[in-house]
């Protein structure tokens, strides 16, 4: 599966040579290849120094460390189906409106991590929705409708008449909870709110779909024919299973929607089973993706912060699900642009080039924030990317099927 | 050189009128003036006089800048009074000089383009420089570009009068955070607490306000929302000598730059503003102070009043669950604050009232009425200031040094808050996940590791070398549970045991197998 260097190969991350030589990823590399080899003498040294040495509240070397040594940890018990069902459940129990809203915020208020996705996609619906009098969303993602108020303010002042918007938010978690449904409820009544105030007729409809998203009956989402339909994808193709990506988008492409947006994160974890020595490959991957990721939470939070602490913990629960879970189960499968963008051609869809308008509106955007954040299109992958010290950690784009 | 058709009469009275040209080309005169119109009159502002002369121009001549040119020189000016200025200096004999001295009929301007409203003469605009600039506007090319939003401009005045704008526009939630992006007061406003409030509908339109009428708009927003401080105060206690300074509630620009601790904080009095830095400072001390020195012995923080009752202080502050010392102090104090309310049922409470009069002097039995609804985002979106410190004090002073901390945190209104800061939860609960997990491997693969001890473990990592051939400061729980792990292995221990130098005789506990010391 190494089509990704025909099509698109990422600059050289320089996080890899500089990266590779800190004391987590020589450590961890080391206790990866002990796995493999099945020398359990020298993984258990490796595993005590590693356990002296790691913190989930550390420096981010010592988080990485603590997160991904309790990843392999469970990996070799071969109980990460579990662990993982267990962290998953009890973080859900533990979800309230209030959390979830300050985490998001908060976010979205030091990082363009999320709000990238958001404005260039916005961006992009709003295009393909020009002069439609009904509009209908269909939302898949992570971000709790924190893309929508931008959204509704575009539409209730950029137009002469304010179109009519219906959103339908799928809440696709193979470990669907009663935390979530409880946050989406309280979402729901503060969008609809949040509507009236803005002048927009808006009716919002919360699916929540627990098992793959593949298997979603289209009918839940209720297409009517007089409206122009849209459908966001937003972090969440990479939950879908392997095998499964591609039925879903013939799915989406049966809706013949007028434009379909994806965003993700550019990493290519959508390794095989970790076994053997296949195992290494995503390991090393999968130990440079999320220390990019850390790192871009610790210099954009300040210190101390509950709501990157609550980040981390998600980002620990997706190590191991990624290094511990069995591929049926996984759910963070990232793929890179290139990857996606393949199957989107296969499945019937073309890009739309992302306009001048939408990238300026990114580059306004980014100087909202921290040094670091830049953005670029690529010569052989539609779509936008997001970068964070010229490594490219999010990618945007907009389709329509042909 | 300019194009200059003429359309049609108007249709309307094309068809009614007698006597009228209705030729192709060249100038129509409309009617005489008795003709109605056959449509209705459009409810439009100025709406062109039905004899006027409707003139369609071509989407070239509008978008020309030039349109007036000297025929004797062929340059262009923008305005014709320009062009007659400029036709002066050519030294015209002066008959040339006067232009066509006709009537000069009312004129009015069609859009060309056909989709557009203005393209039907009944909704034709008055003012050619009207017409061109619709036209750029609605139909043309946005050349113009804002920096700073990103916003585009056909029409070049429109960019100069938004850039005079840009960037100075603040937008002020219900809650009292400014913001200086309208997107993210858009985002942050539809999960506002003040929203889910029944704040007045109106509100979008007064959130808005520039700099110059910051005050004004203050006092007009602050009215609706009962979180907010009425706006009559009684004088405010004297203000304390503030020792150290750990929070400052002004209003701030919520942008990536403000640090976090600065959360916005809506105030009206300069009076009212100097006591609660104050209060807030110096309570905020006392917070830092005993929760630093948990043990709540007393601490001189320079400042005698607190100093007096810093014992008082500590009870109250170190009662509570601990605080994990990361939190900034104004945050935990917030949050003691706001649990607190939520715990309190005693009706005879001091009632929490925002007010900075003596109201805390009161024993009213009114419930806390002025808190909004706590949770834990209060610190984020904390609208009124600080209690009064003063009065606090004032009070615990007449309460005397209580024996009981409980009783004297009910007479205050303040009771040990339930576990309410969310790190709290997650500290505690990741830990115990891992003690579950570990407790369920243990139970089922006897496998299980001191996993509360792996992630709280001994701080400091033990100077080792690189494989960890060192041992040091290993604790005895850990040891223990890690050969345990090290059997569910499958591994031989013989020699396996090769961490150097140190007592060894818990490390081993499967008991048979001397550790080989290096």
């Amino acid at each position: 599966m190494d089509h990704h260097q025909q099509y698109f190969s990422p600059p050289p991350h320089h996080h890899d040579s500089v990266s590779a030589n800190t004391w987590p990823s020589v450590l961890l590399m080391e206790a990866a290849h002990a796995v493999a080899e099945k020398n359990h003498h020298r993984l258990k040294h490796l595993m005590w120094l590693l356990n002296e040495l790691s913190s989930p509240y550390g420096d981010t070397n010592q988080k990485l460390s603590a997160y991904f040594l309790q990843s392999l940890f469970t990996c070799i018990m071969d109980s990460g189906d579990r662990c993982y069902q267990i962290l998953s459940s009890a973080a859900d129990k533990m979800l309230s409106f209030e959390s979830t809203r300050n985490m998001e915020l908060k976010f979205q208020e030091v990082s363009p991590w999320t709000t990238f996705g958001h404005v260039a996609c916005n961006g992009a619906i709003m295009e393909a929705f020009n002069g439609k009098t009904k509009l209908h969303i269909i939302d898949v993602s992570t971000t709790y409708c924190t893309q929508w108020p931008t959204f509704m303010d575009a539409i209730a002042t950029g137009t002469d008449q304010t179109p009519h918007l219906r959103l339908t938010t799928v809440i696709a978690a193979k470990f669907c909870g009663a935390g979530v449904q409880k946050v989406m409820r309280e979402i729901s009544h503060r969008m609809e709110k949040f509507a009236r105030l803005m002048g927009v007729p808006f009716k919002l409809n919360v699916l929540h779909h627990s098992g793959d998203l593949s298997e979603l009956n289209m009918k839940r989402l209720d297409i009517q024919d007089d409206e122009a339909l849209a459908i966001n994808l937003n972090g969440t193709f990479r939950s879908v299973c392997s095998h499964r990506r591609d039925h879903l988008l013939s799915m989406f492409h049966g809706l013949n929607p007028n434009i379909l947006t994806i965003v993700e994160e550019e990493a290519d974890l959508n390794m095989g089973s970790f076994n053997g020595f296949e195992f290494l490959k995503g390991f090393q991957e999968c130990l440079r993706w999320f220390r990019v990721y850390f790192e871009a939470l610790d210099e954009s939070f300040p210190t101390t912060s509950s709501q990157r602490l609550m980040l981390e913990r998600s980002a620990g629960r997706a190590v191991m699900n990624l290094v511990a879970c069995s591929p049926e189960e996984s759910v963070e499968r990232r793929e890179t642009a290139a990857k996606w963008s393949s199957r989107l051609h296969a499945c019937g869809f073309s890009p739309v080039r992302c306009r001048d308008e939408v990238s300026d509106d990114v580059v306004a955007l980014l100087r909202r924030y921290r040094e670091g954040w830049s953005t670029n299109t690529a010569e052989t992958v539609a779509g936008i990317f997001l970068r964070w010290k010229e490594t490219p950690v999010v990618w945007a784009s907009a389709w329509k099927p042909i | 050189m300019v194009d200059f058709e003429s359309s049609s009469a108007m249709a309307v009275s094309a068809t009614s009128v007698e006597g009228t040209e209705c030729s192709s080309g060249g100038n129509q005169i409309v009617a005489a003036p008795e003709i109605q119109p056959m449509k209705k009159k459009r409810n439009l502002p100025g709406m062109p006089d039905p004899d006027a002369e409707v003139i369609a121009l071509s989407p070239t001549t509008l978008l020309a800048t030039n349109r007036f040119v000297c025929e004797i020189c062929n340059k262009g000016f923008q305005r014709d009074q320009n062009l007659q200025l400029h036709r002066r200096g050519h030294n015209l004999p002066w008959k040339l000089k006067q232009r066509d001295g006709k009537e000069i009929r009312k004129r009015v301007y069609v859009c060309p383009e056909k989709s557009c409203i203005h393209h039907d003469p009944s909704r034709a605009l008055g003012d050619l420089t009207g017409i061109k600039k619709h036209f750029s506007r609605k139909h043309g090319e946005k050349k113009w570009k804002c920096e700073r939003c990103s916003k585009k401009y056909a029409v070049q005045s429109d960019w100069k009068a938004h850039m005079k704008t840009c960037g100075t526009k603040e937008y002020r939630c219900d809650c009292g955070t400014l913001f200086s992006r309208r997107d993210s007061f858009i985002t942050h406003r539809a999960f506002c607490d003040a929203l889910a409030q029944e704040s007045a509908r109106s509100q979008t339109q007064n959130v808005v306000i520039s700099n110059s009428d910051h005050h004004s708009h203050r006092q007009e927003t602050a009215k609706v929302e009962v979180t907010v401080l009425p706006p009559s105060c009684s004088p405010p206690p004297p203000p304390l000598t503030p020792s150290t300074g750990v929070l400052s509630p002004v209003p701030s620009v919520h942008s990536s730059e403000v640090p976090e601790k600065a959360t916005g904080v809506l105030q009206h009095q300069k009076g009212a503003v100097a006591e609660a830095e104050a209060a807030e400072k110096c309570l905020a001390t006392a917070t830092a102070t005993t929760t630093t020195t948990a043990s709540g012995g007393s601490t001189s923080s320079g400042n005698n009043i607190v100093t007096d009752n810093t014992g008082v202080f500590a009870s109250i502050f170190a009662s509570p669950s601990v605080l994990p010392p990361s939190q900034s102090s104004p945050a935990s104090y917030s949050n003691l604050v706001c649990g607190v309310v939520e715990t309190d049922r005693n009706a005879k409470v001091e009632p929490m009232s925002l007010s900075l009069s003596s109201s805390l002097y009161r024993s009213s039995t009114a419930a806390p009425s002025l808190f909004p609804p706590p949770d834990q985002t209060l610190h984020r979106q904390y609208v009124q200031p600080a209690l009064s410190a003063t009065a606090l004090l004032q009070k615990a002073a007449q309460m005397g040094a209580t024996s009981s901390n409980t009783s004297f945190l009910h007479a205050l209104g303040l009771a040990p808050p339930p576990p309410s800061s969310s790190a709290d939860q997650y500290q505690e609960t990741s830990i115990g996940q891992w003690s579950n997990i570990q407790s369920k491997q243990e139970r089922n693969d006897n496998s299980g590791i001191g996993r509360d001890q792996m992630l709280m473990g001994p701080p400091a990592p033990t100077t080792l070398d690189f494989l960890g051939l060192g041992m040091g400061g290993g604790t005895g729980g850990s040891s223990g549970g890690y050969s345990a792990f090290l059997s569910s292995l499958g591994a031989s221990v013989s020699g396996g045991v090769s961490f150097g130098g140190v007592q060894n005789k818990e490390w081993d506990d499967s008991g048979d197998k001397k550790p080989a010391l290096l």
